[in-house]
């Protein structure tokens, strides 16, 4: 066994694995990286508003939700008012009196 | 069941492009399609399993948040009175529960509270749907099947 035997044995194996596994976790957290949330940055997405899908009945129709964004009419801030919206007002009923809870993190 | 800008005329089967492109950027630029099928089915499986009406808004609320949620609460669609919104504001780090008058009595706000605790404790380890799927689930198991019609 000469020195290039011996290079390529105990010095080339041992680099072709490391850079295999390098290779297998790196690769696919570098492609499809989506930034993750972490507590305390800025939320910069547009509002969206998640509904079931509808129990197969008439009522809960799809797109039933006055959602923000889901017309063309652009977005409702919270420092209008409701009724500056006629069209929207029509569909605004009141759940009476309302419970929940709120929490902070 | 995302409704995001690109759902009327998509629904409305009108083509346009401008519409299609807001779709290919947004459906899962926030969440992955995993997490965005678990949110999914949590949502409809609750919904579906409790008969009362589960949203869940993720964006800002403002302050005060409270009323902002109320408000979104009331156009949430269907009979808001047996509706319940999650909204969660993640630049605000926070979350509001709104339950409508028939949905209070199945889902008492102590139950909402206990709700919240633990989404909050998700939330504050980055784990969004984590903590939201949890919350429904437990909102869910409180209010239980609804009287008259039990399904199994």
């Amino acid at each position: 066994m000469n020195v290039a035997e011996a290079l390529l044995i105990f010095a080339g194996i041992p680099l072709a694995i490391i850079v295999v596994l390098a290779l297998l976790i790196y690769v696919p957290a570098g492609r499809n990286r989506r930034p993750r949330y972490k507590p305390g940055q800025p939320w910069e997405h547009a509002p969206v508003w998640y509904e079931p899908h509808p129990d197969h009945g008439p009522e809960a129709g799809h797109g039933e939700t006055l959602a923000i964004g889901s017309s063309d009419h652009g977005e409702f801030h919270g420092a209008q008012s409701p009724d500056s919206h006629g069209a929207t007002t029509a569909r605004v009923v009141n759940g009476g009196p309302l419970g929940g809870a709120r929490g902070t993190w | 069941m995302n409704m995001t800008i690109e759902h009327d005329s998509a629904v409305d089967g009108m083509y346009d492009p401008r519409a299609d492109s807001v779709v290919e950027q947004s459906v899962d630029r926030i969440f992955s399609y995993q997490e965005l099928a678990r949110l999914d089915e949590a949502l409809t499986m609750s919904s579906r399993e409790t008969g009362l009406r589960f949203t869940l808004y993720i964006g800002d609320l403002g302050t005060p948040s409270r009323v902002r949620a109320e408000e979104l609460h009331a156009r949430s669609g269907g009979n808001p009175a047996e509706a319940v919104l999650i909204a969660v504001s993640p630049g605000q780090r926070v979350v509001e529960v709104v339950t409508g008058a028939a949905a209070s009595r199945r889902l008492p706000d102590r139950a909402c509270a206990l709700a919240v605790l633990s989404m909050t404790g998700s939330f504050a380890g980055g784990d969004l749907v984590g903590g939201i799927v949890n919350g429904l689930r437990q909102l869910s198991d409180q209010a239980g099947h609804p009287s008259g019609h039990r399904r199994h």
